[in-house]
């Protein structure tokens, strides 16, 4: 029977599962858009990555989760915070990454990360919405722009106006407002996004800003968003072909590293860990980077055990 | 499969807390006790808040309410709903500092209360629920407040709340720069300057007691408590660096709990016998290699101020994680730490060096230095920064000390957000997903320091 290893990213608005066989290829990815921490979501994305892969659950000899609903995942052995699986998907995705944006439903991170796709710094949006997926949402809302039109909505905008309101509720209150005042959508949708962009540069700040610069995360898909943080940072933004899955991803390469550590005959700690490192450096016999779909990577995984 | 950290997967873990902690805690209901009594006694009460400027009051037979260590008490009780809501429904808004609210909400219900709570004793006020109601008014008010721009204007507020007839003494605290160019920690021009001042102030602050309370001021009774306290300072200064070794043997929260007796206990031989049974109980647990908590895999510091609503739940919550929260600003950077400077003979400028240097007053340059220092000294694999949302004079520079210890230490950092005495500022899901991508990062820099094969 041939094995896999799965990583499901049980976010706040959708859950992401993606597939790996044992060589670190892609074999399925799934996104389900099921309301905030649903178990049916959850189900539903590893039910779909499962059929594409054309795979039992069986055959999954590993599962990581990360991701708000992280914990509640039964299919998983073992889960990890969405800020170490978005930098390792990340730097799976675009091997040279340095910082990673990732703008969640529930939160936005700014991950600085070193060339093995450890964590070395991060900040998280403290206190409230702003800044984030369901800052969005909100105000996607209350324009009455379906989510998906909002970002090719507000490059239209002829006139930069400003919402001055961080808190998701206030800005409803204010775009509502300016709408009142006969401002255009697309003009109320810029400034939503450079409200969210503005949001960012001061995650940025307080990591540091340096290049590449990678932006992961459904929001990545949102060509405003990525045009007004490419605008306030003054740096340009590479974004992966599917950004969304990039917390998954990292989930699952975490799981395959665990997998082949629980694989290996290694006599003690020591050994598994030698052994460990030496997977972790590209041109040894196991290491299978190359074969990836998602890009040149290096595949390596000082966090397992 | 083996597992490590993770929370979810975690057991639950008590910390082994320091056994020698429960004295702390009859000593300060001793204190309170006394403080319940003393109109009962015909002593005069004074409020105040800010630096420990007790051994003041003591030597003039004063009994005194702080109210950062009340709040905390009645958070620490359970007992802080009522006052809150109270200075709420008075006015006082929910962002302003928790702990001047708390004790202002104090005054709001002292000004309520009915006869029948005059005179309570502290028990039967703990038993009742009723802490915050029935601590004894104030016949006079002095405060001492660094940098913290509502601790400065607290007391003034009490003032106005008990009708503008209570005497009110006002010590300013000047900030310590450091900007000067022969300026440093304890050092130069500019700190002399601060703290001739302060001596002029504390000087001025006694001829005012002694109009208060109608005696001459006994400058030798001051002596006297200033040397039990240097001892306690030096005693805990000493336990504090015994926990460098590994495992550390007391925590960040067993020094929270052991603040009471350098900052509001009366200075006496209990305060110095309680250090001292600390101190043997850390060097017993340093010789059979006893920790604070029972795996220490990670060792952590903690920056702000302390969240006294959670102390045990905090403790066991990094037990549980394997980190030992080793050392802390709040904790290691004030309380009479710098005990060496007090002169015994003539403690007043000892007195207002340890004002001046105390954990908030620091310019950020300074602060971060001594913070670095403390990093290094114990070992510090990752620092955890608690921004109280109520308490800005804290937090302000947090981003600046982040900034300095990951570039300089290399270490990773987790901004969680909590308060002193307001429990529903603390979020345990957004603070959980922070520490453990922290943990996550500490533990992925651990495994790559492993020399790689040739």
């Amino acid at each position: 029977m041939k094995q896999y290893v799965m990583g499901i990213d049980f976010g706040s608005t959708t859950s992401k599962t993606v597939i790996l066989d044992m060589e670190g290829v892609i074999v399925a990815s799934a996104v389900s858009h099921k309301g905030s921490v649903s178990d049916e979501g959850a189900k539903a994305s590893i039910a779909e990555a499962l059929a594409i892969a054309d795979i039992s659950q069986k055959e999954v000899i590993r599962a990581v989760s990360t991701g708000y609903g992280r914990r509640m995942l039964e299919v998983s052995d073992k889960s990890y915070t969405e800020i170490t699986c978005h930098a390792r998907g990340a730097v799976a995705m675009v091997p040279s990454a340095k910082l990673v944006i990732d703008i969640g439903g529930q939160d936005s991170k700014v991950i600085a990360v070193d060339p093995q796709g450890l964590v070395s710094q991060f900040a998280m949006n403290d206190r409230c919405a702003a800044g984030t997926g369901k800052f969005l949402e909100a105000l996607a809302r209350a324009v009455a722009v379906p989510l998906e039109e909002m970002g090719p909505m507000a490059l239209e905008a002829r006139e930069n106006i400003v919402i001055s309101s961080m808190c998701a509720t206030f800005a409803e209150t204010e775009v509502v407002a300016l709408l009142a005042e006969g401002k255009s959508k697309p003009e109320v949708l810029g400034a939503v996004h450079a409200a969210i962009a503005s949001r960012i540069v001061g995650l940025v700040a307080r990591v540091g800003k340096r290049e590449p610069l990678v932006m992961t995360g459904g929001v990545a898909q949102n060509p405003a968003a990525v045009f007004h943080l490419e605008k306030a940072l003054g740096l340009k933004l590479i974004i992966p072909e599917n950004p969304q899955i990039a917390g998954a991803l990292g989930a699952a390469l975490i799981a395959l590293d665990e997998a082949r550590s629980d694989l290996a005959d290694a006599a003690d700690e020591d050994d598994k860990v030698d052994s460990q490192i030496d997977a972790a450096r590209c041109g040894t016999p196991t290491c299978t980077a190359p074969k990836a779909k998602a890009g040149v990577q290096v595949i390596h995984g000082p966090l397992r055990h | 499969m083996s597992n490590f950290f993770n929370a979810a997967e975690a057991p639950v873990v008590k910390a082994n807390r320091l056994q020698s902690s429960s004295l702390n805690n009859r000593m300060v209901n001793d204190y309170w006790t006394e403080v319940f009594n003393a109109k009962a006694e015909g002593k005069l009460v004074c409020w105040y808040e800010g630096v420990a400027i007790n051994p003041l009051m003591q030597a003039a037979d004063i009994r005194w309410v702080h109210g950062e260590a009340w709040s905390a008490l009645l958070a620490a009780r359970n007992n802080e709903g009522p006052a809150q809501e109270a200075a709420e429904s008075r006015g006082y808004m929910k962002e302003l500092c928790s702990y001047a609210r708390t004790h202002i909400g104090c005054g709001v219900l002292a000004q309520n209360r009915g006869v029948e709570a005059s005179g309570s004793s502290f028990s039967d006020a703990l038993g009742a629920g009723l802490l915050g109601e029935r601590v004894p008014a104030p016949d006079m008010f002095i405060s001492a407040y660094p940098y913290c721009s509502t601790g400065q204007q607290w007391d003034e507020m009490l003032f106005r709340l008990f009708g503008k007839k209570i005497p009110i003494f006002n010590i300013s605290v000047p900030w310590v720069w450091g900007n000067k160019k022969d300026a440093g920690y304890l050092s130069g021009a500019e700190f002399k300057e601060a703290t001739a001042y302060m001596v002029r102030q504390l000087k001025e602050c006694i001829k005012w007691i002694e109009v208060q309370t109608g005696k001459k001021y006994d400058y030798d009774k001051l002596s006297e408590i200033m040397a039990y306290t240097k001892k306690a300072g030096e005693l805990r200064m000493e336990a504090i660096d015994m926990c460098a070794v590994k495992p550390a043997p007391a925590s960040f929260f067993d020094w929270t709990t052991s603040l009471a007796p350098v900052n509001f206990v009366p200075g006496g031989p209990e305060i110095v016998s309680y250090f001292e049974t600390v101190k043997a109980e850390i060097a017993e647990r340093v010789r059979v290699g006893e920790g604070a908590i029972p795996q220490e895999k990670y060792r952590l510091f903690w920056d702000g101020i302390m969240n006294w609503n959670k102390i045990g739940w905090l403790a066991n919550k990094f037990a549980g994680y394997n980190a030992t929260m080793v050392a802390g600003r709040y904790t290691h950077m004030g309380f009479w730490h710098e005990h060496e400077c007090i002169d015994v003979n003539d403690p007043l400028e000892g007195m207002a060096i340890n004002y001046l240097v105390c954990p908030i007053n620091l310019s950020a340059p300074l602060m971060i230095e001594e913070i670095i220092k403390l990093c290094k000294k114990f070992e510090i694999d990752g620092m955890v920064l608690h921004a109280a949302r109520t308490c800005r004079a804290f937090s302000n520079p947090q981003y600046l000390i982040a900034d300095a210890v990951q570039k300089r230490l290399g270490i990773p950092v987790a901004m969680i957000e909590g308060d002193m005495v307001d429990e529903s500022f603390y979020k345990d899901e957004l603070v959980n997903a922070r520490l453990e991508a922290m943990m996550e990062a500490i533990e992925g820099k651990k495994r790559m320091i492993i020399p790689h094969a040739a």
